[in-house]
């Protein structure tokens, strides 16, 4: 029989003990086994910060990029090979604040990628600023002052921005988790679940104990279906998810706030313009013969006839 | 003024978006349709409607020209600012065509035009007595430079054309570039089946503006009958049987499709967008049944993620790219160190302009030399290029994938304004010659190590490759490129990268560093790189009568080729080595002296935005070696 892919390295996880990101880790590692990904097929791109290094905790392609780039260079792989598959895995700060213009980006083009936040609150590798996530007037213990910033919700601005699945879940949440994983990379378009994380170090407001006892699923209330199954149900269920995007506090709900595959993918929108992508892409098409560029002076005259003048004699 | 010419110098100028650009693609597809050498600069301010622009030509019977010059033969105006701003410009007997329903304005009258160029303007003017409006500096011209002035009415010829075929009086002005066309044309005495292939190729798509503006030429024609060729060519003796009118940005652009790119991000700016939108339109063919692509062309949120997106299509297999000039280069640098970090090849077109900060987003300069080699945290092996004129360009284009694939090296292709937005009849490229290098590969396997140590250059594999799985950090990696801090795998790792560039120098071709022109035993050696190539040819060839001149383009600029340089200055007295750049502190010099020792004295530079003209540059090199001058500082131009 053969042997079954093993899914993580065999490096030392650096996490601290006891660290949310462990519960996404395993929860990534059971989605891709479940899904039988090919792990030279896929890709995760990751941004900086503790959240970034399980670009290498996982045994398949790893790109670690830069802080707050990581959907960018995941957008450059997954164009150049649409067959990848592409996931993103970046914290509240990487995503949402330096990189908040590309998270933006990414939901106006819905491209087939899966972006998974890392959602502790703070920037947790530089000791516990308070990131773009921490509501405003908290006070984590590694802060002189409680944050004078407010918050951005991160579902909302998904939703707003045009990701075509939107999710959370809780990083201790294992099961639930891993299926929020499997959902996503099956999504046909940009993907998006915010993962609720504790810091366990720096962050003593959102801890496990806290999410415990708010964390409710979306799935307990067996009328709620944030599907799109037809093209005009799409702003009905845009303002349902926003109303479950909005409750925090007392009662968090994790699970899917809306799926519409209804939206064209970047994909889609690029055979418009190339008929033959994704299946003939940058990356397995050709661009030389024998060291040669394949067109000859002849065709290159022909391309770029508009540019070409004949004297006349 | 009635005679035959080798060369003539134009100006067109007028209001931005009056349709100048269009009367010089329409007049120079005429010109070089007759066999002639066309070469157009484009000026014009940061705007849209309104502000001053002009095109500043030479036409040649005998050769493609490579410099523009004053004093022009032909000032052909739209409007009383290109009169008040160009007349000096005007050789003596040359000729002014201008609008008479403007020649009563005067300076006052034109709000277009700053504040400081009035006030300069009206004193040049009242040093020499003459009154500050239209018809004063015509009649002026006439009477002191001998110059022919052509008088149109604007309104009346095209209220003809207008009635002619029903257009819409409100459309009127549209056809003031096409007017500008037809009296240069006249006066060039051109046939008229030239000046009607101007029009078609320039309206392909809208068959009834060419008819309109032939129409347009036609009256004039008529009308103008004793003018015809009093500034005539004489017949031209090139003798090439085509060539492609084309810009510096429309030749990368070609180059890139040619040379197997797949991927190119930019975010939109000055002067760089073009070249990205010429690609696009080929983003796809089918050429005989043959697939031309795709090249997936990325208009990206900002420059960071042009940078990171173009690096992650390279990880992936493409050949990848973007465009960009100062500001947005700033923006990509971080992840420039990361494609040095990681050993992707990418590639950075990058057209300067004028800076710092938004600078002058228009105008030329070179003054971003420094930044291309020195940019960005730590220390890694990039590559510096640069072009001296289109087919330059168009090769280097080339060059630089195979350079980045070669040795896996983020290479930046140094271009300029002056280069990217320049119109040029240039022979058709050498596709046959051409040459695809993609470095060496791997097929990957289970065991692959993407950074493997046994040689500097790792056979790369790509993302997606079978069996495989690599990793890339911007952190200190290891050999699969997973992090490590380990003191001694940083050190191999960390000099692997930097001692690429060795290899560089080593395996680089000579003609691929510099181009060597003129005498080795020169008098006087002049050295500069990118633009000032045509310009310092032309005066090398100009003064080669009483001096021997050599001039060295310097095409390699990073890693800088050293050896090369110092084997032809070696013996020259530095007081006799003169540096030409685009810039303030002409740093070409700085970078030649921290790695060759060798001081340069002599130096020229202009920094107003405008390119270094022919008349300037023999000045310079005069006022350098017959009076003893150490830095002369250029300002000539509108």
């Amino acid at each position: 029989m053969e042997r079954r892919h093993e899914y993580k390295t065999s490096l030392w996880v650096d996490w601290c003990p006891g660290c949310g990101n462990f519960g996404i880790l395993t929860a990534v590692i059971k989605a891709f086994e479940e899904l039988g990904l090919d792990p030279s097929k896929t890709v995760i791109v990751s941004g900086i910060g503790c959240s970034g290094k399980i670009a290498h905790f996982v045994n398949v392609n790893g790109v670690h990029a830069l802080h707050g780039r990581a959907i960018p260079f995941a957008m450059g792989i997954k164009l150049a090979n649409p067959n990848l598959t592409v996931i993103v895995h970046g914290g509240d700060g990487d995503l949402l604040g330096i990189g908040a213009g590309h998270f933006v980006a990414l939901g106006r083009r819905n491209i087939d990628i899966v972006v998974v936040m890392h959602n502790n609150g703070v920037y947790g590798l530089t000791k516990g600023q308070a990131s773009p996530t921490l509501p405003l007037g908290v006070k984590t213990k590694a802060l002189a002052r409680p944050n004078i910033q407010q918050a951005v919700n991160p579902v909302l601005l998904a939703l707003s921005s045009g990701f075509t699945f939107v999710a959370r879940g809780y990083a201790f949440n294992g099961v639930h988790l891993k299926e929020l994983i499997k959902m996503a990379i099956k999504h046909r378009g940009a993907a998006f679940i915010d993962v609720l994380q504790p810091c366990i170090t720096f962050n003593d407001v959102y801890t496990a104990e806290f999410y415990r006892k708010v964390v409710y699923e979306l799935d307990e209330d067996p009328n709620w279906d944030p599907i799109v199954r037809k093209p005009d149900e799409a702003k009905e269920k845009l303002l349902k998810a926003i109303e479950k995007g909005l409750e925090w506090a007392d009662r968090i709900p994790i699970g899917v706030f809306y799926v519409n595959e209804h939206v064209p993918t970047f994909e889609e929108r690029l055979n418009k313009r190339a008929h033959r992508y994704p299946s003939t892409n940058p990356a397995n098409s050709v661009i030389e013969v024998g060291g040669k560029p394949t067109l000859s002076q002849q065709e290159f005259e022909e391309l770029f006839k508009e540019y070409i003048i004949t004297v006349e004699k | 003024m009635v005679s035959l010419l080798m060369e003539i110098g134009i100006v067109l100028g007028g209001p931005q978006g009056a349709g100048l650009e269009t009367s010089m693609h329409v007049l120079a597809r005429a010109l070089a349709r007759r066999g002639y050498g066309v070469i157009a600069d484009r000026e014009y301010y940061s705007n849209i409607t309104g502000r001053h622009s002009y095109i500043h030509m030479l036409i040649s019977s005998i050769r493609l020209p490579r410099s523009v010059r004053y004093p022009v033969e032909i000032l052909a105006s739209m409007d009383a600012e290109t009169v008040f701003v160009h007349f000096s410009d005007v050789a003596e007997n040359g000729i002014i065509i201008y609008d008479g329903g403007q020649a009563s304005k005067s300076v006052d009258d034109v709000p277009s035009m700053e504040g400081y160029t009035k006030d300069r303007v009206r004193g040049v003017l009242t040093k020499l007595g003459v009154e500050p409006t239209v018809r004063s500096v015509v009649s002026f011209l006439e009477k002191d430079r001998g110059v022919t002035p052509i008088e149109i009415s604007f309104a009346s010829e095209i209220r003809k054309v207008v009635n002619m075929f029903r257009i819409d009086p409100r459309q009127a002005s549209r056809y003031v570039s096409g007017l500008i066309v037809s009296a240069v044309a006249i006066v060039l005495g051109l046939e008229d089946k030239f000046v009607r292939y101007g029009f078609e190729q320039q309206f392909r798509e809208r068959r009834h503006l060419a008819e309109q503006n032939m129409a347009l030429y036609e009256i004039l024609r008529d009308s103008m009958a004793n003018l015809r060729g009093i500034a005539k060519l004489s017949d031209p003796e090139i003798g090439l049987g085509k060539v492609m009118l084309v810009t510096g940005n429309d030749m990368v652009a070609l180059a890139k499709i040619v040379g197997g790119l797949r991927y190119q991000s930019y975010y939109p700016i000055t002067p760089a967008a073009d070249e990205s939108f010429t690609i696009e339109k080929y983003e796809y063919s089918e050429l005989n049944g043959k697939a031309v692509g795709p090249v997936i062309v990325m208009q990206t949120e900002d420059e960071i993620a042009a940078m990171s997106s173009a690096i992650g299509a390279a990880l992936a297999g493409a050949r990848s790219a973007t465009a960009t000039s100062g500001p947005g280069f700033d923006l990509m640098v971080e992840g420039l160190s990361w494609a040095g970090a990681n050993e992707v090849p990418v590639v950075i077109t990058f057209y300067q302009r004028g800076g710092p900060s938004t600078g002058q987003p228009t105008r030329g300069s070179q003054s971003d030399l420094m930044s291309t080699v020195f940019a960005s945290h730590g220390e890694f092996a990039r590559v510096v290029i640069s072009s001296g004129d289109h087919m330059e360009a168009f090769y280097d284009t080339i060059e630089a994938f195979n350079i980045a694939e070669k040795y896996q090296v983020p290479v930046i292709h140094l271009l300029d304004k002056f280069l990217a937005n320049t119109i040029a009849s240039v022979p058709t490229p050498s596709i046959e010659m051409l040459r695809i290098d993609r470095g060496a590969t791997s097929p990957g396997g289970l065991s692959y190590k993407r950074f493997d140590l046994s040689s500097l250059v790792s056979p790369r594999a790509y993302l997606g490759s079978e069996n495989t799985v690599m990793w890339y950090s911007g952190d200190e990696h290891d050999e699969y490129g997973h992090i490590v801090e380990d003191p001694e795998i940083r050190v191999k790792m960390y000099s692997k990268r930097i001692e690429k560039m060795r290899i560089i120098l080593e395996e680089t071709p000579t003609e691929i560093k510099m181009g060597i022109y003129g005498d080795r035993d020169a008098d006087y050696i002049i050295i500069g790189w990118g633009s000032v190539k045509g310009v310092a040819l032309d005066a090398v060839d100009i003064l080669s009568k009483k001096l021997r001149l050599c001039y060295i383009n310097i095409r390699l600029l990073w890693p800088f080729p050293q050896k090369e340089l110092l084997d032809v200055v070696r013996s020259t007295p530095r007081d006799r080595i003169i540096a030409v750049e685009h810039s303030y502190g002409v740093n070409i010099a700085s970078l030649i002296e921290v790695t060759t020792g060798i001081a340069i004295d002599k130096k020229v530079a202009k920094f107003t935005g405008r390119p270094i003209t022919l008349n300037e540059m023999v000045e310079a090199i005069e006022r350098i070696v017959y009076r003893n001058a150490d830095r002369v500082v250029l300002n000539y131009g509108a």
